[in-house]
């Protein structure tokens, strides 16, 4: 039963890459992805379940299990995916090569669903290293120079990334009680506090190497080169599902293996809370410089993602309830924003932000997306990310150490302030470019539009209904503390 | 029926903002009427609440729940803002009549509404917050409608100010959430006084973060720079609402920040009356100098929430005894909204009817037109604070509680020459008021016509907007001329919201010396302007009058202080985030450059680093040398370990 939503996916991407004729692809496509996600869906509703799949070598097993975390992630992947592949089909015939596209992305999907529901190390890990291998294709789509050279690069830094990941797992399993992932931490916290300073030494080092993913300083250079050339749906998976899955690599070393109480106010704990403070504003200031829009939304990603870590790393339930909840809602919100800057390139070629003043009267109801969108990740009510910004900021004034509580709120508000800096003079602009710019109204097809708005909608329904996501989480929360 | 209307005033007029565009295309006369009946609509809703008052508690939605309540300063500024509404629509058909893109105005004036609504009737903070969001990024539209390069500078500086002042609102929340757990207005005052001593200058930091959020709506110095560049650029209707009203969102917020956080802190009180006075002052200079009719009407907004935050400060100064202060914020604030519809409108129909703002320009225009010369003259009366009007009802209260507290101060023996100044500088400003408003009104309605200006006298207003400046003018002197029935009344079921004592005994608004002060601040606006506007502001010419912009271009906070200061901090960061972004560009780049160009017989093709291989060389050369290549860095690696191991 756990094997179905990987397997579903990756065999039946594997039938995408043959089949020629389009339409039938299409479909293939989207039944995929929908099968996979009412699998998902089936997966949550039934109570946890574990298996394991083979064992390679003494205690090093393959093992799948599906507790709440994996229950969520699952969920978040398959909400982000069905729109994402919606919006896709329409795109690619702009782009070309739909065949190749469309195959990796499917299996891709599969990889990231074994990430969620990993339950081991070496699971995890497997699974990470083939996300990456098969979003690499989808980063170098275009085929050019530059296109290779990025793809090369996000490779490298994933690779490498998860490379420093495995090489503190090899200190780490000696300390473990067991080999999978339990809530709260699976150290033999005897044996650990003997060698604290090397465990926390394997942490600082693996939280760095996953840190890639999630775009956190030093490794965050791969995102502004890979955005603007991938496609428009490949940018937003990636920026909205393939940070989150260095996020929940993180998630799982540092709640499942590590544990909060091993790690709390440990160096390691306030040097990673200080990189990610500094991710938060790097991205934001460099957004705020950057001339070509999907590049910006790439640095902004860079900036949000770092909030989610930021939050985790607090080591409280706080933290924790607003990481989840930033991750939800900037995923939402940032596949949002790709996508609108997707359809623009298709209705007019523009990547330059100087280039879209009248943008909002041209492709109006893209333009309306994009504003919700952005408003949610500037944080501002009733758009979703304000509630995630608000429990972020609450966790953080709540932090033990005053210090670094109110260095995150100050960052918080300065990022926001550099994103409403950056955000909002794109949609001011874009319906209001004075009276002497004329622009004729070319708006996109309904294909498009259409998982634009859903996903607007949902960053406005999300804000002003949070509970039930909220109610979740908070049963969530238990298990890991 | 108290639960529902709450909810139905808030949600109503956004619910409504969806339909304007679908009636739009039905036909203009349908959506013209629209926009009239939903204010009138939410105005009967907002009367109707003061027969039920009740609350509303919509628990989580929005994370942290929406609660609102009725009663009190809440349904008076619901009402207010309701009526505002509702006369700002009538004039609006004639106003953009030939405009395009009205749509989008109508449909941010009714979000705008809803959210008003919101703020005033919160009953926490966390709601307040939400809704005084909505109501900037919804009101930035009004501000940018006319989209000419003034209108999306103004938009640019407005929406700056609104982000900033949010973001600092919400850093002030985020705090004041931390220490005292409630942001519930009740019970902020029983959570203050249980915190410790040494949180308190947390609470009082928090305090003035929440300061800097409505002050930058309300316009307090210095964060006033939006309000001289958005009024002028904004529709007539508009403008008469960003002041009327929408300042006193922020109003709103530093009174609950000042009666339910700092009742009786000195300090607190202090910042207030420093931050008020100047206010007060520099906006009534500025509207002195100003030659453009709606910038003089903007800084005289200014001034008038100058005027008010002294109330506020008086209030906390006079502890128990401040019925009167609370009175006279409240009236004031009553007072202000309905003259600035009045004065605005004017100006609105000034403009129609010679596509200028410009006192040159409009000079002489208003002759020979009786019924708008004496709607503005009442306006121009009542924000002087001439008595018989209501503006000099509430501007006695503010200045009989200054005078009150001076005396107690001198009764107690202690020097009160602070509050003498601040007394003198009040007085002051109420003649700079009468002064500025004497010049617009010499200009514009007694002055020669100016040339160049259309004769269209007959028809210059029409009857819907005649009825909004004549009805509003009306209720100024029925007021002002009734103060105990109906001032008085108003003023002391709001103030229970603040928590005023109350007063006993009646007031004599007309005693010789309550006249006094009125008169003395008319004596010294008479004096600026036959000593001062007529010499230096006004320059005789051959064809009548000119009126010479005096205040020098660059004396601008804005332009002087504010954006050199964004970009150079802009700068700076972008410099430390460029640096700190490239180091592990820099690593990567290294080590490429390390492993392709020191290694022998690797052939890297031009345009593509990345896919290095190796040249065509004999096997045995390159197994050479590269091999010596490898041991080489071996051999770094075991001195880097041997080096670790020793020093270990």
């Amino acid at each position: 039963m756990l094997l179905i939503p990987i397997l579903l996916p990756v065999v039946g991407g594997v039938f995408v890459f043959r089949q020629k004729d389009e339409k039938t692809r299409n479909r293939m496509v989207l039944w995929l992805t929908a099968a996979t996600a009412a699998a998902a869906l089936v997966l949550c509703v039934l109570p946890e379940r574990s298996m394991k799949l083979m064992t390679i070598e003494g205690t090093l097993q393959l093992a799948l299990q599906s507790d709440s975390l994996a229950k969520f992630f699952m969920v978040l992947i398959a909400a982000i995916w069905l729109p994402v592949a919606m919006f896709a089909r329409t795109y690619l015939r702009h782009a070309g090569r739909e065949q190749q596209f469309q195959g990796f992305y499917t299996m891709t999907l599969g990889a990231l669903m074994g990430l969620a529901l990993a339950d081991n190390f070496v699971t995890l890990y497997m699974f990470f290293e083939m996300m990456s291998l098969l979003t690499v294709p989808l980063v170098l789509h275009s085929g050019t120079p530059a296109a290779r050279r990025a793809g090369l690069k996000y490779l490298g830094y994933s690779v490498f990334g998860a490379g420093m990941a495995l090489a503190g797992y090899f200190f780490l399993s000696h300390f473990l009680l067991n080999q999978s992932f339990s809530g709260g931490g699976a150290l033999n916290l005897q044996l650990a506090e003997e060698h604290r300073p090397l465990l926390l030494c394997v942490f600082f080092v693996m939280m760095v190497g996953f840190g890639a993913k999630a775009g956190m300083m030093p490794m965050q250079a791969w995102l502004p080169t890979a955005h603007p050339v991938a496609p428009a749906p490949a940018s937003a998976v990636l920026s909205g599902v393939i940070t989150k899955g260095g996020v929940l690599a993180m998630i799982r070393v540092t709640y499942y293996l590590f544990g909060p109480e091993f790690l709390q106010g440990s160096w390691a704990q306030y040097a990673l809370l200080i990189l990610a403070l500094c991710t938060v504003f790097t991205g934001s200031m460099l957004a705020l410089k950057e001339k070509v829009l999907k590049k910006r939304l790439a640095y902004s990603t860079v900036s949000q993602v770092s909030y989610v870590l930021f939050g985790l790393l607090l080591l409280t339930p706080g933290g924790v309830r607003g990481a989840l909840l930033q991750m939800v809602f900037h995923a939402l919100a940032k596949d949002a924003l790709f996508m609108a800057a997707g359809a623009i390139i298709i209705a007019t070629n523009f990547t330059l932000v100087d280039q879209l003043v009248g943008i909002g009267k041209r492709m109006p109801r893209t333009m309306v997306c994009f504003s919700a969108a952005a408003l949610s990740i500037i944080g501002i009510p009733p758009m979703s990310g304000f509630i995630s910004k608000w429990y972020l900021a609450s966790a953080a004034l709540n932090f033990e150490s005053r210090v670094i509580g109110y260095l995150g709120v100050a960052m918080l508000i300065l990022s926001a302030l550099m994103t409403a800096g950056y955000l909002l003079p794109i949609v001011v602009r874009g319906f209001f470019p004075g009276k002497d710019v004329l622009v004729e109204r070319r708006e996109v097809g309904p294909q498009m539009t259409a998982p634009m708005m859903l996903l607007g909608a949902a960053v406005l329904l999300f804000g002003l209904f949070p509970n039930g996501l909220q109610v979740w989480i908070s049963t969530l929360l238990p298990q890991i503390f | 029926m108290g639960t529902f209307l709450l909810l139905f005033l808030v949600f109503f007029p956004f619910l409504s903002a969806y339909f304007v565009y679908p009636l739009r295309r039905r036909g203009r006369e349908y959506r013209n009427l629209y926009i009239r009946v939903i204010p009138g609509v939410e105005l009967m809703a907002a009367v109707l609440l003061l027969a039920f008052p009740g609350t509303a508690v919509l628990s989580q939605v929005c994370g942290m729940g929406l609660r609102f309540e009725a009663g009190s300063l809440h349904t008076m500024l619901a009402v207010l803002s309701a009526f505002l509404w509702l006369m700002t629509a009538l004039p609006c058909k004639e106003y953009f009549a030939d405009r395009e893109g009205v749509n989008r105005y109508y449909c941010s004036w009714l979000m705008t509404l809803g959210a008003l609504m919101g703020v005033f009737l919160a009953a926490d903070l966390f709601t307040l917050f939400v809704f005084f969001e909505i109501m900037s990024f919804a009101s930035y539209v009004w501000v940018a409608q006319n989209e000419n390069p003034g209108a999306l500078r103004a938009g640019q500086t407005y929406l700056a100010v609104a982000v900033f002042g949010g973001m600092m609102l919400l850093v002030g929340l985020l705090m004041l959430h931390h220490l005292l757990g409630s942001l519930i207005f009740e019970r902020m005052p029983g959570l203050v006084a249980a915190l410790r001593k040494d949180q308190y200058g947390e609470l009082f930091a928090a305090g003035l973060f929440c300061l800097v959020g409505f002050g930058a709506k309300a316009g307090m110095y210095p964060l006033h720079i939006w309000l001289p560049k958005a009024h002028p650029v904004a529709p007539a209707p508009a403008s008469a609402l960003l002041s009327g009203i929408l300042t006193k969102s922020g109003i709103f917020g530093i009174l609950v920040t000042s009666r339910y956080l700092f009742f009786s802190s000195a300090d607190w009180n202090m910042v207030i009356l420093v931050s008020g006075t100047i206010t007060m002052v520099l906006g009534a200079v500025l509207a002195l100098f100003s030659i453009n009719l709606k910038r003089t009407l903007a800084c005289s907004s200014m001034s008038q929430i100058g005027f008010v935050l002294v109330g506020v400060a008086m209030q906390g100064y006079l502890g128990a005894e401040n019925a009167l202060a609370a009175w006279g914020t409240v009236l004031h604030m009553l007072n202000h909204g309905l003259i600035k519809l009045v004065l605005f409108v004017s100006a609105g129909v000034v403009y129609l009817g010679t596509h200028s703002l410009n006192l040159n320009d409009i000079r002489g225009w208003g002759r020979n037109k009786p019924m708008l010369k004496t709607v503005f003259f009442i306006g121009a009366a009542a924000i002087a604070g001439v008595p018989g009007t209501s503006g000099y009802i509430s501007k006695t209260l503010l200045h009989e509680s200054i005078v009150e507290y001076i005396h107690e101060l001198e009764h107690l023996g202690i020097s009160a020459a602070g509050f003498q100044t601040v007394e003198w500088l009040f007085l002051i400003s109420g003649g700079l008021t009468a002064a500025y408003m004497t010049k617009l009104f010499a200009a514009i309605f007694l002055e020669r016509r100016a040339e160049k200006q259309k004769f269209n006298a007959r028809e210059y207003m029409a009857p819907a907007t005649q009825v909004t400046v004549g009805l509003t003018a009306f209720l100024l002197l029925a007021l002002g001329l009734t103060p105990w029935a109906s001032m008085q009344t108003i003023a002391e079921s709001s103030s229970i919201f603040l928590r005023a004592g109350e007063h006993h005994g009646r007031i004599q608004y007309f005693s010789w010396i309550n006249l006094q002060g009125a008169l003395i601040s008319l004596a010294i606006g008479a004096a600026i302007y036959v000593l001062l506007v007529r010499t230096v502001f006004r320059k005789k010419t051959a064809d009548g009058a000119a009126y010479p912009d005096l205040w020098p271009e660059k004396l601008d906070l804005e332009d002087l202080v504010y954006r050199p200061v964004v970009k150079g901090l802009a700068f700076v960061g972008a410099l430390c985030a460029r640096v700190s972004a490239g180091i592990g560009d820099f690593l990567v780049l290294a080590g490429e450059k390390l492993l392709y160009l020191k290694a022998p017989g690797v052939f890297v093709p031009k345009k593509n680093e990345n896919f290095g291989v190796y040249a065509r060389k004999p096997k045995r050369f390159l197994i050479g040398e590269t091999f010596a290549f490898d041991l080489t860095l071996a051999g770094v690696g075991l001195i880097g370990a041997l080096t670790y191991i020793i020093f270990q």
